[in-house]
């Protein structure tokens, strides 16, 4: 039987909770999209980590998380690849890795809770990377770079590293359902009300919107499936945004990013249009710590953001 | 004793176009749960306020509702947890269903995905074949007993985002009762029954996890991933798009280390579908053409990670299907 773990039960995270915080290196996932329809972001990532001061070692040898999908194939081999990912940042001396894909922290989180909790799926995924002499010690934690923002850097700090304060931009969150659901695996702040985004973008100078779609889905796994599904449900929920009020978007979660911004043109038929531009984390974060906005790969999005930051006088 | 404010959606289909809303005050100790105070204030201040309810205990299904916008069971919600400062808790019907009576909802819609499952045990042979009961190994039982806990409270099929948009989604409870039927060893039904659960869109589930708040911790979304590994092991409607994804995103995966986006859109479309693939490349306003031209499209070909063979390795180990 499952429970729901309170945001501060972190059972499985539990033997790191003592880590310094002067800890600067960290290990770096960034996941398939930033690497190729999202580019955008990986680049923006890099960018922020300069500007934060931190170094992220990307794991360039790491695999896909397995993306929810292959789940649908093998119960195993996800968190088996997921094992050879921690194996490599162990073996770099890192036990912090770092993700800016909503799907990449639930699964890779999922898979390093399996293995923590079960001796027989760690003996399990170590007996295969035995095979190409790699073995996963069980001392790494995923985290999200949003969560970075927070418990590393802090709110306060943040807010002081603010050079172009957002001038009360009003801009939705959406965090992607892997990033707080199931609550049992992500467990870092309640799923059903989740405020991390919101104190992010407030730290940055601008207005958080309230509104239910923020912790729903994007259909973006199923959008080759059944046509114009995932095109809805982007469409009802960048209705609620933009019906609070919404002039942009912003998520940790580059597949959300890809529904919400391709997709809003097309649900325009039966949720109105909202052409809601919406914002990689990191892009915004970087924004407002000062990396020039043509560096941020803004003109990459189909919904164009450089329009509400021309109004609201971000960028000239 | 508290003062309780219920803010209480209230409509009736046969009278009302629009709903309007009721502020009920009850006095009632904080610690009973919402169906009490639902239940006190029917009793003391408005008889009309319409609600299912039956066992109290969790164990009915009947009184899924809305609090504060968020569906669970009112007899296994504590008025302390979810009331305001002052007091107020919101009630509405259940989402993605039609209201009725103000908290009563149609739920022919969710029982009519039932009913297509055929819930019940289809052995092959006569019940009279056998001189005592059909016996089942404890391991055998195991994998049904948390499915069989399920009360048909339809919160998960509330919470689903796709039944929101694509009512022709069997919806999580659905999904998951067939789960409980294909993993039954004493039926003679699998791979129709898989047949007719992937024909009611099991593959629409979008992973969203919403139906992880099940309140008899039945966990649909992890039942339903177990229905397609199911339809991937017996190879029922292998060509269907959701197969063939999570086969061509395996296969990439396996291939390259990563979740190459060009050739798992070709694969789960169809290569030679050249009607399929300029329909989602191109969909509606020509998504494809958009990304192409903010350079935005992912790359043909994707060179393999460092140390691939590792990653081989692995998927042959667990013997993973790619194709």
């Amino acid at each position: 039987m499952s429970t729901t773990l309170l945001p501060e039960d972190r059972a499985f995270d539990s033997h790191k909770s003592t880590r310094s915080r002067e800890m600067k290196r960290y290990g770096f996932f960034p996941g398939c999209v930033a690497k190729e329809s999202c580019k955008e972001l990986f680049n923006s990532t890099m960018l922020l980590a300069d500007k934060l001061g931190i170094e992220l070692i990307e794991l360039t040898a790491a695999s896909c998380c397995g993306a929810s999908v292959v789940n649908d194939v093998n119960r195993d081999v996800a968190r088996v690849l997921n094992a050879r990912t921690y194996a490599q940042a162990e073996a770099l001396g890192l036990d912090d890795v770092i993700t800016i894909c909503s799907t990449c922290t639930g699964h890779m989180r999922a898979a390093n809770k399996e293995l923590l909790e079960s001796e027989e799926r760690m003996n399990q995924a170590n007996s295969i990377l035995g095979k190409f002499g790699a073995k996963y010690n069980g001392g790494v934690m995923v985290r999200h770079l949003l969560w970075l923002l927070i418990d590393d850097i802090g709110l306060d700090n943040l807010r002081s590293m603010v050079v172009r304060p957002l001038n009360g931009l009003k801009v939705a969150p959406f965090y992607g359902c892997h990033i707080i659901r199931p609550e049992n695996v992500n467990g870092w702040e309640s799923a059903r009300n989740p405020h991390s985004l919101e104190d992010v973008i407030e730290a940055l100078g601008g207005e958080a919107v309230d509104y239910a779609g923020k912790t729903r889905c994007c259909g973006f796994h199923i959008q080759l499936e059944k046509d114009n599904v995932a095109a809805n449900m982007v469409g009802q929920n960048m209705r609620m945004a933009k019906d609070h009020g919404a002039e942009a978007v912003i998520t940790p979660c580059p597949l959300c990013h890809l529904a919400l911004d391709g997709y809003q043109q097309d649900s325009a038929s039966r949720w109105g249009r909202t052409d809601l531009p919406t914002f990689h984390l990191p892009q915004l974060v970087a924004f407002a710590l000062g990396v020039a906005p043509e560096k941020l790969g803004l003109n990459k999005h189909l919904i164009d953001p450089r329009t509400v930051m021309v109004q609201r006088d971000l960028i000239s | 004793m508290a003062n309780i404010k219920l803010d209480i959606f209230r409509f009736d289909e046969a009278t009302d176009t629009i709903p309007h809303r009721d502020v009920v005050e009850v006095d009632i100790p904080e610690t009973i749960t919402v169906l009490d105070a639902l239940e006190h204030a029917k009793a003391e201040v408005d008889g009309s306020i319409s609600f299912r309810r039956s066992c109290r205990s969790a164990i009915c299904g009947s009184c899924s509702m809305n609090i504060n916008g968020v569906t669970s069971l009112a007899c296994k919600t504590n008025c302390k947890d979810v009331m305001d400062e002052d007091g107020s808790i919101q009630v509405d019907p259940m989402p993605n269903f039609q209201p009725m009576k103000d908290l009563v909802v149609h739920m022919d819609p969710f029982w009519d995905k039932y009913a297509r499952l055929k819930p019940y045990l289809q052995p092959k042979d006569k019940d009279s074949d056998h001189e005592r009961e059909r016996r089942v190994s404890p391991d055998d039982m195991k994998k049904l007993v948390d499915v069989a806990n399920c009360i048909m409270c339809a919160t998960c099929y509330a919470l689903c985002p796709v039944v929101s948009v694509d009512p022709a989604f069997a919806g999580p409870a659905a999904i998951a009762y067939a789960y409980r039927f294909i993993e039954d060893v004493r039926d003679s039904k699998r791979d129709e029954r898989i047949a007719q659960i992937s024909e009611d869109y099991l593959w629409l589930c979008a992973h969203c996890y919403a139906c992880s708040y099940c309140p008899k911790h039945v966990d649909p979304n992890w039942r339903i991933v177990d229905v397609k590994r199911a339809a991937i092991k017996d190879r029922v409607l292998m060509n269907e798009r959701g197969p063939r994804h999570a086969l061509v995103v395996a296969k990439t995966i396996k291939q390259t280390g990563m979740l190459a986006e060009t050739e798992v859109i070709q694969g789960t479309i169809g290569r030679f579908n050249i009607k399929g693939l300029v329909k989602i490349t191109f969909l509606g306003a020509a998504l494809g053409m958009r990304m192409a031209l903010k350079g935005k499209m992912p790359p043909p070909f994707i060179k393999p990670i460092p140390k691939v063979d590792e990653v081989r390795t692995i998927f042959e180990s667990l013997e993973v299907p790619v194709s």
